[in-house]
């Protein structure tokens, strides 16, 4: 059974069940099935023939109405996040080729595309959903646009069958999920780890509970992870690193399930952690948005047992349907315990890029399979589980959003008209990861710099601080030297 | 410390965390008032405010903050009298 044909299933077994909460308002899987079907039937009458459709994301039942309208239509849908650089924005919508939004309201104009109100109703009683007949294999349920190194976001579709095999390699992972359980959403839905998030909960009959839009973040999930007894929890490590100072004052017995992605996990504070989830299973797991979600797992046990390399914990094991390999610069597998670059093939993997010229940089062909580099340094150990050692370039993650440093570098030359600045990520006072902008030269006055910047690339790329420093050191290729240079700001 | 005091050095705390130098708050100002004042930047915020007045704010207290007013009133009840 696939994914679609559970949350049909899901739809007729829970139809009194709350699906979703949503800023503290309940909808039951009744409430979220006529809506879909309203969705759907919008969209078969004004865009049968679109396959890629725009969905402006927002924290209401709507948007996620509007993914399993797209889904049940076999259609693909672009999140488009509505406080993002209309550049950016416009940039998607022309390499997407998205003619139609949805939208709750229809309060913004975006490049050439038509918005489609989505508006909900408790009348509304039409549930004829209808689950099209489609090429699981070769049509893209979603594509996510991530951080491009040369200032253009880059496309990655994934097809239903990539996802199917993600629900299907997460069933294998044998967590018992049912439908009294309570699921965390705290993700944009511009980043993948929000599809775990609403989808596998939709496929059980449990409920998802979402993070507000407004006010701060870690505060928010907490306030949601202690009211409403969350089970099961996916987050970026950076809300362990926020919430450790409060730690002792933390306890969530409810906790079945406290999973953490996007960012490398570090064993000292995930042993805390352990303490504040005294039921819980906690897992590292790991993916890039080329594989699915994610596709490697790790379960930690205790503090005694756990696999970590200078003090990050493991990314450990290939999930079902998946292959990883470690290789050197001329792609060719290494033996374990060897360090080089981790790439993965399987069932989850994309199809490529939607520009093809950055499909062939970043996939290669090896005794007949396909695999995707991730850019990750790793290295297998005697266990088989893999090491996580760095990045081959300049990607970084910051509360889990993926950064190329190359991009904001790109457009931070073209608005100064210097080649002379780098964007490093630091550690900011508190522990936590920022970007920190520096120029070469005297002091000046940044604001209208990044003001500018900020019409070009979302807020999580905005420099949090800036330095400058009078001549850039040069490592022997007489390049500028990165790493003198983080030492230099210290 | 009067409440204008703490304001006043809330003020230079926040303003230098966002480097904003004209910056300037009110009991009644928020973080939405307040542009780069976001997700990214509070907690920083929130750990420089407890080192600079060594205190210490519960999780809970943090949670209750709806604007700088709020903080001040926290920090004057933590006060060593």
């Amino acid at each position: 059974m696939n994914f679609l044909n559970k949350i049909t299933s899901v739809f007729n077994t829970y139809a009194e069940r709350n699906a979703f909460c949503i800023q503290n308002k309940f909808y039951s899987y009744t409430d979220l099935l006529a809506l879909t079907a309203s969705i759907q039937t919008t969209i078969n009458s004004r865009c049968p023939g679109e396959q890629n459709i725009g969905i402006v994301i927002k924290d209401d039942i709507e948007t996620y109405a509007s993914i399993l309208a797209i889904f049940f239509s076999g259609k693909t849908y672009i999140p488009i996040h509505p406080t993002y650089p209309p550049e950016r924005t416009d940039q998607i919508i022309e390499q997407a080729g998205i003619k139609f939004l949805l939208s709750k309201t229809d309060d913004t104009s975006y490049l050439g595309a038509t918005l489609i109100a989505t508006g909900y109703s408790s009348d509304q009683k039409n549930s004829d959903i209808a689950l099209a007949s489609f090429p699981f294999e070769k049509t893209n349920a979603y594509i996510l646009f991530t951080s491009g190194s040369t200032g253009v976001p880059k496309g990655v579709p994934i097809t239903y069958h990539n996802l199917d095999s993600f629900v299907t390699a997460f069933s294998a992972l044998a967590y018992e999920i049912d439908c009294n359980d309570r699921f965390l959403q705290m993700f944009e839905l511009t980043f993948d780890l929000s599809v775990m998030s609403y989808l596998i909960p939709l496929c059980h009959g449990a409920c998802v509970y979402t993070i507000p839009d407004s006010g701060m973040k870690f505060t928010n999930i907490y306030n949601v992870l202690s009211t409403h007894k969350i089970t099961f929890a996916l987050m970026v490590p950076s809300v362990l690193a926020n919430l450790r100072p409060y730690f002792e004052e933390i306890d969530l017995p409810d906790m079945r399930y406290s999973l953490f992605c996007g960012e490398a996990l570090y064993k000292d504070v995930v042993v805390e952690w352990l303490r504040c989830v005294p039921n819980a299973v906690v897992e590292n797991v790991y993916g890039p948005t080329e594989a699915t979600i994610f596709c490697l797992t790790y379960k930690i046990e205790d503090a005694a047992t756990i696999i970590e390399y200078n003090g990050i914990v493991t990314i450990g094991t290939p999930m079902q349907g998946m292959e990883a390999i470690v290789v050197d610069d001329a792609h060719q597998e290494l033996p374990d315990g060897e360090k080089g670059e981790l790439c993965l093939y399987g069932n989850q993997l994309t199809p490529g890029y939607l520009n093809a010229e950055k499909t062939k940089d970043a996939f290669f062909e090896l005794n007949g399979k396909r695999y995707y580099r991730t850019g990750d340094i790793t290295f297998r150990n005697e266990d088989g589980n893999f090491i996580y050692c760095g990045r081959v370039d300049h990607q970084v993650k910051i509360q889990g959003f993926r950064i190329e440093l190359s991009e904001i570098e790109f457009h931070l030359r073209a608005i100064t008209g210097s080649s002379n600045v780098v964007a490093l990520a630091v550690n900011a006072p508190n522990g936590m990861m920022q970007i920190t902008a520096v120029f070469e030269g005297e002091e000046s006055d940044t604001e209208p710099t990044l003001e500018a910047l900020k019409t070009k690339v979302p807020p999580y790329m905005i420099p949090a601080a800036v330095h400058f420093v009078a001549t850039f050191p040069l490592n022997t290729s007489g390049k500028t030297d990165r790493k003198a240079l983080q030492k230099m700001i210290a | 410390m009067e409440d204008q005091e703490i304001l006043s050095q809330l003020n230079t705390i926040i303003g230098g965390v966002l480097r904003k130098k004209d910056l300037v708050l009110t009991p009644e100002t928020t973080a939405k008032d307040v542009p780069g004042w976001d997700s990214l930047t509070h907690m920083i915020i929130i750990d420089s405010i407890e080192k600079h007045f060594k205190v210490r704010f519960k999780l809970n207290e943090i949670m209750n903050f709806k604007n700088v007013g709020d903080t001040v009133t926290c920090i004057k009840g933590k006060e060593v009298k």
